[in-house]
This record gives structure tokens, sequence and C-alpha cells, in this order.
């Protein structure tokens, strides 16, 4: 995994609960890393699980709010590093569509084995976009909290549920984005 | 609870380890830095190289792309080899190169003493071909398998001093020829694999000169064949003006007798006018003595005169004396003006002439041949269709035709002649009540030298010329035949719409 999700993971720790927490569970997680993160390296998608489970043992929260959490503060980090073109939208919906499309194209320019989830869309109407999340990482939690962040950037509110999750069962992630 | 020196002493060793993990992410990040900038290097390099091997291949192909449109094209053998020293000099960056035919081992063409130069482009310099042509095995036996480099290490003179290799091939000509392509190198070394590209040039050259040798022996051999054509034409030309002369001296005797016929009542007439002119002298010498005996004359004396002398018949038959010479004399000059279109020796150009015209003239010119035990009933109408053609050829023609119908009905009959016409197609159907032919005979009629005369009566040509000039003429020809009922020709002129 890209190196600036454990920077974002490491600041956003940071801005909860202070660099003695995130020093706490480096020192109880001992990753292969040491926690010596750097937004152009490569890490081991493991030592993220490692660190999110600690915290949700330490802090008494699920798995799955804490993706979502992070995933909603991180967006605003990593929407203001990526390329321009990918600023020009004004609608949730419409950056969706674009991910794959502007973002996920520059994001292989700089790092042509970078793993990417796809967003297969399967259903759109003026308030609902319901799409297929696929990642070998299955981090649609993750993904959950960037619509969230995303809808915040743009002044929208909305309504992210799960219609099938593989973490329920089902063979595949059915996200539905509605408009409210 | 903690003390505040141990609070202060943990919060500086989480500082400590944040400040190592920073200091250790910078040194991975600088070290990510150094990598980046060694794959970009190499990765500029490689750029580098393959950039240069693609401008090579590059030239490669535009050189080859040149040669093979060059060889494809029509251009001339002269021109294949000059572009092709330019095109070869510039892929091979030669300083010099020239081509040269020789044979027997000796230099038979030295392309005027030209040469290409890098700088100079072609241009004359015998000093140097002097020198540069000594490098050429000029004596080896036939052409070549392949391109050679030679280095240059004799020296043969100053103006080679600064080359290094010699590249050259040569190729096989007609009449045992051989033409060489010389490139005299200055630079260091030869690059190997533009002679494997010059090899494939080789191939298509060769096959291009091939085809340009060959193409000039077709020329020369269509050459030949339009002059052969030329002289035949030529000859056909001759043909059918001797055979008109011919067939002109066949006519000959009746013309003078057409001519003659008038010619002998003209002049009786004339006598009769030289008679009738003394009468009047007569008249006027009476009138004149008997205005002497009584200063006047009367009426009365003058009629008595007038009738004795018989002036009224006089009169009379004067004018119609006068006429009939006209008549005779205007005969004479048609039959003149008919002869003279008849034997014109023209180059056979067609342009649209009136064909009841050029029958009426050849009736007029064979008329002697259809005197006396002959009837011509003529039914030609009054307009006649223009048809391209020549008149005196067309006269040549019916003349040939009355005059061999005048022979096979020689105990005397009837020549019709009539026409059909159609839109586009004027039907002329000449019908005589002769002799007719047998179908042996028929089969022979355009046969050249074939003829039913009497030797010294006929030459054998008159209808193989007739057939000859009506193909020229665009006319279909039948003919149909009895023997004893007589024969019809039939020709069928297309009509030109003036």
């Amino acid at each position: 995994m890209k190196g600036v999700v454990f920077v974002k993971f490491n600041e956003f720790i940071e801005h909860l609960w202070g660099d003695e927490f995130w020093d706490e569970l480096l020192f109880e997680a001992k990753l292969p890393s040491e926690g010596v993160y750097t937004t152009v390296g490569l890490y081991d998608d493991q030592e993220l699980f490692t660190l999110i489970g600690l915290v949700v043992a330490k802090k008494n929260i699920s798995a799955k709010d804490a993706q979502i959490a992070f995933g909603k503060w991180v967006f605003k980090e990593l929407y203001a590093a990526a390329p321009p073109q990918a600023h020009d939208f004004k609608d949730a919906f419409e950056f969706l569509h674009g991910v794959q499309s502007v973002i996920h194209i520059e994001v292989k320019k700089f790092n042509p084995d970078a793993i990417l989830p796809e967003f297969t869309f399967l259903d759109e109407s003026p308030t609902t976009l319901t799409f297929h999340y696929q990642s070998p990482r299955k981090l649609c939690f993750f993904c959950e909290g960037m619509v969230y962040g995303l809808a915040e950037h743009t002044h929208q509110d909305v309504l992210v549920s799960h219609k099938e999750c593989e973490h329920n069962g089902d063979s595949r992630c059915v996200l539905e984005v509605e408009k409210i | 609870m903690t003390t505040p020196s141990a609070d202060l002493a943990r919060r500086i060793a989480v500082l400590e380890r944040k400040i190592e993990r920073e200091k250790k992410a910078r040194q991975m990040a600088e070290q990510q830095l150094e990598q980046y900038s060694r794959d970009i290097y190499q990765t500029n390099q490689s750029l580098q190289t393959s950039l240069a091997y693609s401008n090579k291949k590059q030239a490669e192909l535009e050189f080859l792309a040149k040669e093979s449109v060059l060889v494809g094209s029509e251009s001339s053998f002269q021109d294949l080899v000059s572009n092709t020293i330019e095109l070869s000099s510039m892929f091979l960056k030669a300083k010099y190169s020239f081509s040269l035919i020789s044979k027997n081992g000796t230099p038979v063409n030295l392309d005027k003493n030209k040469i290409w130069g890098r700088e100079l482009g072609w241009h004359s310099a015998p000093a140097f071909l002097d020198q540069a042509i000594q490098y050429l095995p000029l004596n080896h036996d036939g052409a070549l398998e392949t391109w050679l480099v030679s280095p240059i290490d004799n020296n043969f003179g100053p103006e080679v001093a600064e080359l290094h290799w010699l590249v050259y091939v040569n190729f096989a000509l007609t009449n045992g020829s051989i033409i060489w392509l010389a490139f005299f190198n200055d630079t260091e070394y030869v690059d190997e694999e533009s002679l494997y590209v010059f090899e494939t040039v080789r191939g298509q050259l060769q096959s291009g000169i091939r085809r340009r040798m060959t193409d000039m022996r077709i020329l020369k051999r269509t050459v030949q064949l339009q002059n052969t054509v030329n002289s035949l034409e030529q000859a056909k030309r001759q043909l059918i003006q001797s055979e008109k002369m011919a067939s002109l001296g066949q006519l000959a005797a009746g013309v003078a007798h057409e001519i003659n016929n008038p010619i002998g009542f003209i002049r009786s007439n004339l006598e009769m006018l030289k008679l009738y002119l003394k009468d009047y002298r007569q008249l006027h010498l009476e009138i004149d003595q008997l205005i002497q005996q009584q200063d006047s004359i009367d009426a009365l004396s003058y009629q008595q005169l007038y009738e004795k002398l018989d002036m009224a018949y006089i009169e009379s038959d004067s004018e119609e004396l006068i006429i009939a010479n006209i008549e005779g004399l205007d005969r004479v000059s048609d039959i003149v003006d008919n002869l003279k279109t008849f034997s014109h020796n023209s180059n056979g150009e067609l342009q649209p002439v009136s064909l009841y015209e050029s029958i009426v003239g050849a009736l007029k010119i064979s008329a002697n041949s259809l005197k006396y035990e002959h009837t011509v009933d003529n039914q030609l109408p009054a307009v006649s269709p223009m048809v391209m053609g020549n008149s005196g050829q067309l006269q040549q023609v019916f003349v040939n035709l009355f005059v061999n119908a005048a022979y096979a009905m020689a105990n005397g009959g009837t020549l019709s002649i009539s026409a059909q016409q159609s839109n586009k197609l004027v039907t002329i159907k000449i019908a005589d009540t002769g002799c007719g032919m047998d179908d042996k005979t028929l089969k022979k009629l355009f046969t050249p030298f074939f003829t039913t005369k009497p030797v010294g009566v006929g030459t054998g040509l008159g209808l193989s010329v007739s057939y000859a000039i009506l193909e020229a003429h665009n006319v279909e020809l039948h003919v149909e035949s009895q023997v004893n009922v007589g024969t019809t020709f039939e020709l069928i002129f297309p009509i030109v719409s003036i």
C-alpha cells in the first residue's frame, strides 16, 4: 500500500489522540517498518490492518467505524494532493465517475504497480448512484468514509448503504449513494 | 500518578523516537529520490539509444522507400542511375560518388566526367575521376554478386588523399557493357548495417536496370515497326495512285473520244457560222449598193434582200449553233475537271464530300465505255448526302465499277445506279445486266492481280485497290452476282452530318 495512506493515518491518529498514542501503537504493533513511513514508499497492507486493529481495541470502537472515520478525514487530504484535473467538478456523482477515468489514471502514471479499487456503475438516477466496489483489500468501509468526505466537500448530504457486502457474506460489495 | 520529571522523560522519549522515525523516513525518501534519479537517467539513456536506433531505421526505411519508388517509376535509365547515386551517397554519407560504364575492362562513358559530391552535388571533376577509377577492378569478368568494400590504401594521387573506403557494385547491361556504381567515404568506418540495406537496394536496382534495358529494346523495336508501317502506308498510297493512272491510261482513248466529239461538232458549227458571217457581209454589201443608187433604202427592198439571203434561218440557226458550242465546251471542261479530280494524287485525307457528285463525275469520265449499246439508268436523287471521303479516290472506285460493268456487258445492257438513304447511312447500288460471275471468280474478286480480262487489258488491281479505298472510308461492301444475269455492288456509306 502507498506510503501516503500510512502517513495520513499517522496524522489522523495524532490529530485525534496525539503523538504519544501513535508512539504507543507503534510500540505494541512491532511493525517491520517500525512506523518509518514516507509518502513515496510502499508498505505491507497488513501494517495498516494491525494499526487499525490496535486502535479498535484501545478505543473500543468498531473496525467499520474506524475505517469510515479515517476515510472521511483523509478525503480532503488526498484531494489537496490530487492533480488539477481532479478539481474540476461540482457534484459527488460526477466525481465518483471521474475517479477511474481521471484520478486513477494519474495515480498509475506515477505508480504503475499501484493496486487501485475498481468501480463498476450499476445504476444511476438523479439522486441515487449504485456501484460495484472491487478491491482485493476489501476496504469498502474506508470507501464509504471517503464518499462522506467527498459529500462534505461538495456540500451535499448523502447516505451510503452497502446493498451487498463481502463482510456480510455476500459475494461482492455494492455501494449505494443517495442524495438526501 | 507519575511525577512531572517522569512525564517529561517519557515525553522526551516519545519525541526522540518520533524524530528518529522522521530522520529515517527522510533518509528513505532521499534514497528513494536518488533511486528515481538513477532510474530516470537510465530511462533517458535507453530512450536516447532507442531514439538513435529508430532514427537510423527510419533513415533506412526512407532510403529504401525512395529507391523503391525510383526503381518502380517511369524514369529513364540515366535518371535511375543518377538518382540512385544521390540517394545512396546521402544514405552512406559518401564524400564522392559516380557511375561508370565499362566494356572489356575499359571505361566507355564517364558520365561526362561528372561526379556527385557531398558539398557540391553533381559537378565536373576529371582529375578525381582519373585517380578514383584506378581503385575499381574494371577487368573483373561479369557482374558482382554483392556490394564490395575496399579500403583506400594506395595513394593514387592528392584527389583521393582524404578518403578511407570505397563501396562499389556493378550490373551487366546489354552488349557486354557493365555499369559501375562507386562511393568514396572519408569516414573512419563504413556502417555494416548500411551494407545490408544496400544489398536490398542492389536487388531492386538490378531488376530496375533490366526492365529499362528491355524497355529500350521494345522502344527501338516499336520505332522500327512504326517506320515499317509508315513505308507501307506510303507504298499503299503509291499503289492507289499507280492503279489510278493505269486505269486512266485505259480510259484515255475513250476520254479522248469524249473530248474529240464536241470538238468535232464545235469545229463544224464554227465553219457554219463562218459561212453565215459571209451571208451577213453579202447582206451588208447589197444594202450599201442600194443606198448608193437611191440615197436611201425602203422597207420593201430590205425585206426582199433579207428573204433572198434567208437571214431569218441564219439568225435562228446561229443561235442554236452557239448554244450547242457552249454546251460542247462545257462538256469538254467538265471532263477535264473530273479527270483532274480523278488523277489528283492526294494524301488520302478525308473531308466532307458530296457522294452523288463523285458518282456523276465518275460517270462522265467513263461515259465513252458506256456509250453505244449501254443504257445508263441514273436514279440518284438531286440532293446528295455528304460523306467523309476523298473525292478523287471515290471517283476511282466508281470509275472502276462502271468500266467493269461495261466490260461485263460487252453486248449491251443496262447499268442502274440507285441510292437508299436512312438516318445515318446511304446505300448505293450499282447493278449491271452483264455476264455475271461464278463463285470461283467472286471469291477472288478482291485478290490483287486477279483479272478475267485478257493480258494487257487490266492490271488486276482495280477492285483490290477499290476495296482498300472503301475500307479506309469505312464503307461496307457487298457483291451479288449471277452468271448471265448480272452483278450488283452494294456500297454502304456512313453519312456525315454538317
